[in-house]
């Protein structure tokens, strides 16, 4: 029951987080959904930091599963390739593809290490 | 310098509503995503979990904004709850590479390339025909208006 309320008051915080950028990137005139990588980067090296420095099972519930999973997300992703797909905008959506997967991964294992 | 804290404090109370708006969809969203990691616990240690709820995620997203918005008149609030806020947290990227180094690291290849490959392929795929049957279910409704 408290695990489950601890994961949903951080993913509350995490998305709010996340609406946040995405409304400020809207102000920028770039033509690429540029923050939504940034945000999957970001949340996935902070996952990967936290993994190895928290060792409290529910904070990292919290901070974990919590913020970095309600702050990244994988369906907006999704959209917005698939967008660019039907926009017929090919090298722009391999560019997301290959740019989100690449760094997310490389971001998680830096944050890990560190 | 009255109307100035008048406007500041209208939004303030803006910006509590889009929290609380969020915060609701995000809480339902994230716990969703939380009991599927707890029930597809195999003894394999395969992230089913994470694999189901983003693959669901990529699709339902895309219909939702581009069929169910539209047939049902939701309102800007609820889409925000629904899509940022529900979907955006049900979904994750940051679970999906933690179990992807998890996988490498142990040394389980073939369960690493199957859940890369689940993950990548399925999700854009999964975005794309929620696509395709959020337009045909429109054309539909199209059609049998006329009628």
């Amino acid at each position: 029951m408290i695990n489950s309320l601890l994961v949903g008051f951080g993913a509350g915080l995490g998305a709010y987080i996340r609406n946040f950028l995405m409304q400020t990137s809207n102000k920028i005139k770039i033509d690429f959904p540029f923050m939504t990588l940034l945000i999957n980067i970001l949340g996935s090296f902070a996952l990967g930091y936290l993994t190895a420095s928290v060792r409290d099972k529910r904070m990292l519930l919290f901070l974990g599963t919590g913020i970095c999973g309600g702050f990244t997300t994988f369906g907006t992703f999704n959209m917005e390739l698939s967008q660019l797909w039907f926009q017929r905008r090919f090298f722009s959506c391999i560019l997301y593809f290959s740019l989100t997967y690449i760094f997310g991964i490389l971001g998680f294992v830096i944050g890990i290490q560190m | 310098m009255q109307v100035w804290f008048f406007y500041k404090e209208v939004r303030i109370i803006k910006e509590f509503k889009t929290f609380t708006i969020i915060f609701i969809g995000a809480f339902i969203g994230s716990n969703l995503r939380y009991g599927e990691s707890l029930l597809f616990t195999t003894s394999d240690n395969f992230p089913w979990g994470t694999v189901v709820a983003n693959l669901s995620g990529a699709f339902i997203l895309p219909f939702l904004i581009h069929y169910l918005q539209d047939r049902y008149k939701l309102s800007s609030k609820t889409i925000l709850s629904l899509s940022t806020g529900l979907l955006g947290s049900y979904t994750t990227f940051s679970t999906f590479t933690a179990d992807a180094y998890r996988l490498f690291e142990t040394g389980n290849w073939i369960y690493l390339a199957g859940y890369l490959f689940l993950t990548m392929i399925g999700g854009f795929l999964f975005a794309i025909v929620g696509n395709y049957w959020a337009v045909s279910r429109a054309f539909r409704d199209l059609e049998r208006s006329r009628k």
